[in-house]
């Protein structure tokens, strides 16, 4: 009796563990899904710190990709001497990567890459998370007439082929004025992108909630009083949350995917590198054999690709509580 | 039971249908009872008779489509559940009607602690602080019984026992302090150790907050237990209505009789319990007549049992019953 009256009186209320935190700590013991998060990582910083270069202008000369390092296509890897523009002096220089045609850095160009792709694809990911999560969960919770029209227009949308379907949004969309908002550039690809693809997750959200709908807390919530927005958002979505976190994961490669090959059909960003771009140059260097600039997007986008795939594939193993082994 | 103005819900004539592919199911046809305030009111019947769907109907959770509520009248303390605005009844649900489930595994939602849901309730409901919402959570815990509730607020749903979880359904369930609590089988799925203890302090927080209790179970012995009024329900139908005392002292319909014969007597050595014979009829295609005369142990002679249904009718005080052949039933006058 004295022990149960100590725990009493010395207790605070202790946090119970989520099956967040469970997921989280069973991710925590794969070392290698978690090289794989530290990969993706990289990606992230570099990208965070290229727009911090400029909005604060440090010019760090690792962004600094419009600067000529040296001749016109050196290749990687060997030391050379070559003038500057505007030197009579020589120069001694190195390049990891090689130059481009305009004595680029084809590495700095490869960096700079990072953070197109990253701006795109999270951009894209949160257009579509915003149109596919609420209507999914709409759809499923109310069915009837509401679940035929959205139903309707997600496979509609479907029918269309998904390049096909982004390229029309992406053509359509550069170059306007829409709501006061100049739509140029990259703007334009992560909005074709992300207005495209929210299909998938729409319709895995309205299955998962169709799922859930008839469980007894949905019932018990109602017993209670809560409305039916509340149902939903409140207590049906969290319960679907490691769906939209692990889709979320795996629809990122494809949203890094969709922006190189709208680079590469010129339908991307024009002025600053991205890896898209670097494999449509490199269409005619490989000619001349200069292959490193197909190399270095080929480079990170593998490896950006391999880490997210593995990082997914493991966040869905821990989160979902089906796969669960341990 | 007398005719007197003091029934906090009272059930007249309601009918719920559902609306299936296979065809119409009468879930609940011409149901009527009353709840007197402060105490409480079994509802006993096989699986599939239309308890469950007559509690939902009085909380109109009824799922449409496929269900709807076709007739009948639901009076909670003077207002017509049946008209008032879904807004309403949403101030309704959970602050005046409470209700427990049958699963509390299942029931409380996987991903908040017990805390957040018990202080979601006040907060719908009340206006209270946060701080003051979880003074009121720690507190219900309490007094349903949690030990340590100051740290067990902040658990979730799996670090519980299913006894625990029920518990906190109940604090859940009256931490507005509802005048109505259902409670659907809410002992069905724990085991009878805990059963006892949970009826128990159903009964405690009866007295300490006069409120009604609507109790559904299939489970006679927590009738004999809780109950102060009993209504029996066979495919769809009430059957019968008593107090439990006369109830149990003496069953008038054949069904009631026949549940009350197939429960183990102590000091009795068989092999077998009694059983009644047949099963529940189809909802889809109810016998014709009276809807227990294929298993009725009367024999059913009488052609008025296969070709006419007996309406409910008061046999004595306080006293209801649907049969042809129970004592009293004055068969002439309609």
């Amino acid at each position: 009796m004295t022990d149960l009256t100590t725990t009493t009186e010395n207790s605070k209320p202790v946090k119970g563990r989520s099956l967040w935190a469970d997921g989280l700590r069973r991710l925590r013991k794969r070392k290698f899904a978690m090289v794989c998060f530290f990969i993706v990582l990289v990606y992230f910083i570099l990208a965070g710190l290229i727009y911090l270069n400029e909005a604060f202008e440090w010019k760090i000369s690792l962004f600094d990709w419009r600067q000529s390092v040296g001749p016109s296509y050196q290749k990687p890897w060997l030391d050379y001497e070559w003038t500057p523009e505007g030197q009579d002096v020589p120069e001694k220089g190195w390049t990891f990567f090689g130059t481009d045609f305009l004595g680029q850095s084809t590495f700095r160009k490869m960096v700079y890459g990072a953070k197109t792709s990253i701006t795109v694809a999270l951009c894209a990911s949160f257009i579509s998370l915003l149109i596919g999560v609420p209507l999914g969960a709409i759809a499923g919770y109310y069915r009837g007439w509401v679940d035929d029209v959205i139903v309707w227009f997600y496979t509609t949308l479907s029918t269309i082929p998904y390049i096909l379907l982004v390229m029309a949004f992406a053509v359509v969309l550069r170059e306007r004025t829409i709501f006061g908002l100049e739509i140029k550039g990259i703007t334009a690809v992560y909005l074709a992108i992300g207005l495209t693809s929210w299909v998938g997750i729409c319709r895995l959200i309205r299955g998962e909630i169709i799922k859930r709908k008839e469980s007894e807390y949905v019932l018990a919530a109602r017993a209670i009083g809560c409305s039916s927005g509340r149902i939903i958002f409140i207590h049906l979505l969290p319960n679907v949350f490691h769906v939209i976190i692990i889709n979320f994961s795996l629809r990122f490669v494809s949203f890094i995917h969709a922006e190189v090959i709208l680079s590469f059909l010129g339908l991307g960003e024009a002025d600053k590198p991205s890896w898209g771009a670097m494999i449509d140059a490199a269409r005619t260097e490989l000619a001349r054999n200069v292959w490193w600039e197909m190399a270095a997007a080929t480079v990170a986008i593998f490896f950006i690709s391999l880490a997210l795939n593995i990082f997914g594939d493991a966040l869905r193993d821990c989160l979902d509580p089906k796969l669960r082994t341990d | 039971m007398t005719q007197t103005n003091d029934n906090l819900l009272s059930i007249k004539n309601l009918s719920t249908h559902f609306y299936t592919e296979q065809g119409l199911v009468k879930a609940v046809q011409d149901v009527s009872f009353d709840i007197p305030k402060g105490k409480t009111l079994a509802v006993v019947g096989e699986s599939g008779c239309g308890k469950s769907v007559t509690a939902l109907s009085v909380m109109r959770l009824i799922p449409w489509p496929p269900g709807k509520i076709v007739d009948g009248e639901i009076l909670f303390d003077g207002e017509s559940l049946r008209e008032v605005s879904e807004d309403r009844m949403r101030q309704i649900r959970g602050n005046d009607i409470a209700m427990i489930f049958q699963e509390p595994m299942t029931s409380l939602n996987p991903v908040f602690t017990v805390g957040n849901q018990i202080i979601e309730v006040v907060k719908l409901h009340q206006k209270k602080s946060g701080h003051e919402a979880l003074g009121i959570a720690v507190d219900m815990m309490r007094k349903v019984g949690i030990a340590d509730p100051e740290r067990r607020v902040g658990e979730y749903p799996h670090q519980m026992s299913g006894g625990m979880r029920q518990r906190v359904m109940i604090a859940m369930a009256l931490c507005c302090g509802p005048e109505l609590l259902i409670a659907d089988e809410p002992t069905t799925a724990l085991d009878v150790t805990i059963q006892a203890q949970i009826l128990e302090l159903l009964r405690t927080l009866q007295r300490q907050e006069g409120m009604s209790i609507m109790m559904i179970t299939h489970d006679l012995g927590v009738v004999a237990e809780n109950a102060d009024e009993v209504v029996v329900m066979y495919a769809s139908r009430v059957v019968e209505k008593a107090s439990a005392e006369e109830l149990f002292d003496k069953p008038l319909h054949p069904y009631t009789r026949g549940l009350l014969k197939s429960l183990p007597k102590l000091g009795e050595r068989k092999e077998r319990l009694d059983v009644i014979g047949g099963s529940v009829p189809n909802p889809l295609h109810f016998p014709d007549g009276c809807k227990f005369h294929p298993r009725c142990p009367l024999g059913c002679n009488d052609s008025r049992c296969r070709s006419q249904e007996p309406p409910l009718k008061q046999v004595a005080a306080g006293r209801s019953v649907a049969c042809w052949h129970a004592e009293g039933y004055d068969d002439k006058s309609e």
